[in-house]
């Protein structure tokens, strides 16, 4: 089996060659591409430097003269103010990072061991599971039913569950990997695994879950992204409020002053209240923080990504 | 081949177990709510305010509260203690508080949980969070006139008129707070340059009076922009129209009662007149160039770098925003004292129907209106935690920066004139709160609710106009003429005039019902 996949291996390495030498793109399209590359960096990373710029801004400074990507004034206070603002964002972060970690492994597991089946001929109602998902694709019960399913049905309202619950099942992301896992894990793989002796659980366990690593890298990075990056479940379900995550916090500050300063709260109080709430440095502080983990989430599934986004495509 | 089946399978299930199990587990303790009192608490569902006889036996009801706020202070769980050790001999209650940050997020908790049936027990709503009207009308909050006769108290407190401002076809759904029932609108000046120009103010009393002010200071501040302005917080508000609907919605009475004639105000004559007064401003350079496309008016005024604000006021305002924004302001009264929907349905507390204890839930409101202790701990919090007490009825907070418990939430419910004083406030403060309620001028459209639902897409498409169009009016930054034939004309396409029909069909019916 080894020695096959190494012969493909080397085919494609020498067709990539020859191919790359017939196809080279002239040194004027190079630049220019590179510069649109570097332009569309530019956009996208600016405003990330612009935010960890203003939160290192001095407060009057941001006041006066707006925001500028080299204040000539820099201050620590929005840091200072948001770190001894209580424990409530470094529990803000614990429950984040919990919901992010727990949710992605148990996702991931929903996920393929729904994928996994219906993607063996072997099968038999995997046409009707298909369709079971693919149904809650398009049709969804509506806002108050889903509410009162976790509310009253599963009464987990105001747990850590709630905020892993519900996105543990994911119909595209379950496609996915039902359509990676048919075009990579050949039919005659599990034919010999079976010779071999293995059972269905280490079939899927140890001789296909391996092979699809790109897959479930993908899936697992969207999954931790999709987890760390919500606000909508504890909108919805916590009141509690320990168990706010740090996306949570962010937007209630955000939306507060947004609601605030649109001039639609009808009562004397709102500019008194607006003005205390907690400075722009110090949003922007908040922001940047929130940023901080995901961000080493990438290197970590960076190998994998780009291999698993081309899943769909025919292969040899 | 078999075993290893059998041990995957029973590892599998072991682990959906596990999650279930946690998933049970970890609800008692944290469920304030909802599941939770599904359960034990509601076992005796007690009908009575004789809770003087069997009230030891019984166990305490649990109240559920949502309030609006900045955020659920850090201490919030000393001051319920403190709160429900009170209320155990009065009411044999436990009160359960949840303050949910402003806009959204607070009307989606609340519509939500109202729509479920979630037996909330109070929620704090009004025009402009928790939309008072609408729930009302959909039966989520209890009608509270059986109460109201049974319990006179509050009724005796607020004042029928101010009550009944707040009904719907003559039916309480929800109490407001005792607080200022008028509202004015008029200039907060920085008091360092009012004190070194010697500003007279007194002869303020139109929003073009102003104007030498402003031009003192263009004159000899170069640092300092004499006018600030951002969004709907602008002069325009100084002409004070009595607005049908929203901000943004055209549709107005004239605030002194002169007519019932429901008029598009954002084209009536004096208006327009504001509008070339604005232009005027700007080619002066009393209005920062910018204008147009500022965001927030509080933000700018602590810059420190503006004279003047346009303000909606109330004895001490000043002082208040003095307070909050680090800069001193004095405050210039402009408009008259009205008494309008925006104050009578300004802060409402609400029974949901859905409710399991109506009763004691009216009763724990009914003491947020008499009893001063209680107001004042859901206010300030525990004395000598979180305030000192400098004299009977004026306190000063401690460590107000980092302060476990400072949620302002005075002005929402209960009785405002039961809140101790800061020791930065005017002594005076609730008296002249009192006096400024009696000036005000009870305006015609008092208890007038605008129903939309028959022409939705013209208050949508009218409310697009308008947003294209205010900022560059209100701050004078385009040419009024033209830009005022164009927006008339966008307008008109929008459907104003039958939505102005429909206001004024709504509001003759609305009259001759009364």
């Amino acid at each position: 089996m080894g020695s096959k996949v190494n012969t493909k291996k080397k085919d494609a390495i020498s067709i990539f060659k020859r191919k790359s030498i017939g196809n080279r793109i002239s040194p004027i399209n190079n630049i220019l591409i590179n510069l649109f590359f570097i332009l569309c960096s530019i956009v996208c990373i600016a405003p990330i430097l612009l935010i960890i710029a203003i939160s290192f801004t001095d407060e009057k400074e941001l006041l006066v003269n707006g925001y500028s990507f080299f204040p000539q004034k820099y201050s620590l206070k929005a840091y200072d103010y948001v770190i001894t603002a209580g424990d409530t964002i470094w529990r803000a972060y614990g429950v984040s990072i919990l919901v992010t970690l727990l949710g992605t492994v148990l996702s991931l597991m929903v996920i393929c061991l729904y994928a996994y089946p219906l993607s063996r001929q072997s099968f038999k109602y995997k046409n009707f599971f298909s369709f079971f998902a693919y149904f809650t694709m398009i049709f969804g019960g509506g806002l108050v039913p889903w509410y009162m399913v976790y509310t009253q049905l599963i009464p987990i309202k105001n747990t850590i569950w709630v905020m892993i619950i519900p996105y543990l099942m994911n119909a595209w992301y379950m496609m996915i990997m039902r359509t990676f896992f048919k075009t990579t894990i050949h039919e005659s793989i599990i034919e010999s695994a079976k010779i071999d002796g293995a059972g269905e659980f280490r079939t899927f366990f140890v001789i296909v879950l391996p092979l699809c690593r790109a897959g479930l890298a993908t899936i697992g990075l969207f999954c931790t992204l999709g987890y760390w990056n919500d606000w909508w479940l504890p909108l919805m379900f916590v009141t509690e409020y320990k168990l706010y995550n740090i996306q949570y916090l962010m937007y209630q500050t955000l939306n507060s002053i947004q609601y605030l300063v649109s001039g639609s709260a009808q009562f004397s109080e709102s500019s008194k209240i607006l003005a205390e709430l907690p400075s722009e440095s110090a949003r922007m502080a908040i922001a940047v923080l929130s940023i901080g983990p995901i961000i080493f989430a990438y290197p970590f599934f960076q190998k994998y990504f780009v291999k698993g986004l081309t899943i769909g495509a025919v292969k040899g | 081949m078999l075993k290893t089946k059998r041990i995957c399978s029973l590892l599998l299930i072991l682990v959906t177990a596990l999650t279930l199990i946690l998933a049970g587990c970890s609800s008692p303790p944290t469920s304030g709510q909802g599941s939770g009192s599904g359960t034990g608490t509601t076992a005796t569902p007690t009908v009575a305010a004789d809770s003087g006889k069997t009230k030891s036996e019984e166990p305490a009801v649990k109240l559920t509260w949502y309030l609006v706020g900045n955020r659920q202070e850090p201490d919030t769980p000393k001051v319920l203690e403190e709160v429900n050790k009170y209320l155990k001999d009065k009411l044999n209650v436990t009160l359960d508080l949840y303050v949910f940050g402003w806009g959204d997020e607070y009307d989606q908790k609340v519509n939500t949980a109202l729509a479920a049936g979630e037996p909330l027990d109070i929620v704090f709503t009004a025009n402009w969070a928790a939309n008072y009207n609408v729930n009302a009308a959909s039966g989520y909050f209890t009608e509270l006139n059986g109460y109201l006769a049974k319990y006179p108290k509050i009724k005796e407190i607020l004042g029928e008129d101010f009550l009944n401002g707040s009904a719907i076809n003559g039916k309480n759904y929800a109490l407001p707070t005792n607080k200022e029932k008028v509202h004015n609108w008029g200039w907060l000046l920085k008091k360092d340059l009012v004190e070194k120009y010697k500003m007279d103010t007194s002869n303020i009393k139109t929003i073009e009076a102003i104007e030498p002010l402003l031009k003192i200071i263009k004159e000899n501040e170069p640092e300092i922009t004499p006018l600030c302005i951002a969004t709907m917080d602008a002069p325009f508000q100084l002409l004070d129209w009595d607005r049908i609907s929203d901000d943004d919605v055209p549709g107005a009475l004239y605030p002194d009662n002169r007519d019932y004639t429901i008029i598009n105000h954002f084209l009536a004559p004096e208006s327009i007149e504001h509008y070339k007064l604005m232009r005027d401003w700007m080619n002066k350079g009393y209005i920062h160039p910018d204008a147009a496309t500022m965001q927030n008016q509080v933000e700018l005024m602590k810059s420190g770098k503006y004279f003047a604000a346009s303000q909606s006021l109330k004895p001490g305002k000043d002082d208040e925003m003095t307070a909050s924004t680090g800069i001193e302001w004095v405050q210039v009264d402009v408009t008259r004292p009205v008494m309008s929907n925006r104050e009578t349905t300004g802060a409402l507390l609400a029974i949901p129907a859905a409710s399991k204890n109506p009763e004691k839930a009216f009763l724990f409101i009914e003491m947020l209106y008499t009893d001063k202790y209680l107001k004042n701990l859901l206010n300030y919090g525990i004395e000598n935690v979180h305030y000192k007490k400098l004299s009977d009825n004026v306190i000063e907070l401690i460590d107000p920066a980092n302060s476990g418990y400072n949620p302002g939430h005075g002005w929402k419910f209960g009785d405002q004139f039961k809140d101790y004083l800061m020791s930065n406030e005017d002594p005076q403060k609730w008296d002249k709160f009192l006096a400024y309620n009696d000036e005000g001028l009870v305006l015609n459209s008092l208890g007038f609710v605008f129903d939309k639902t028959n022409v939705e897409t013209q208050v949508s498409s009218c409310k697009n106009v308008v947003q294209a169009y205010y900022k560059q009016l209100f701050t004078g930054s385009v040419e009024i003429e033209p830009t005022v034939e164009q927006f008339a004309k966008e307008l008109k396409a929008a459907g104003v005039d039958e939505l102005i029909a429909e206001m004024q069909r709504q509001y003759d019916e609305w009259r001759k019902s009364k």
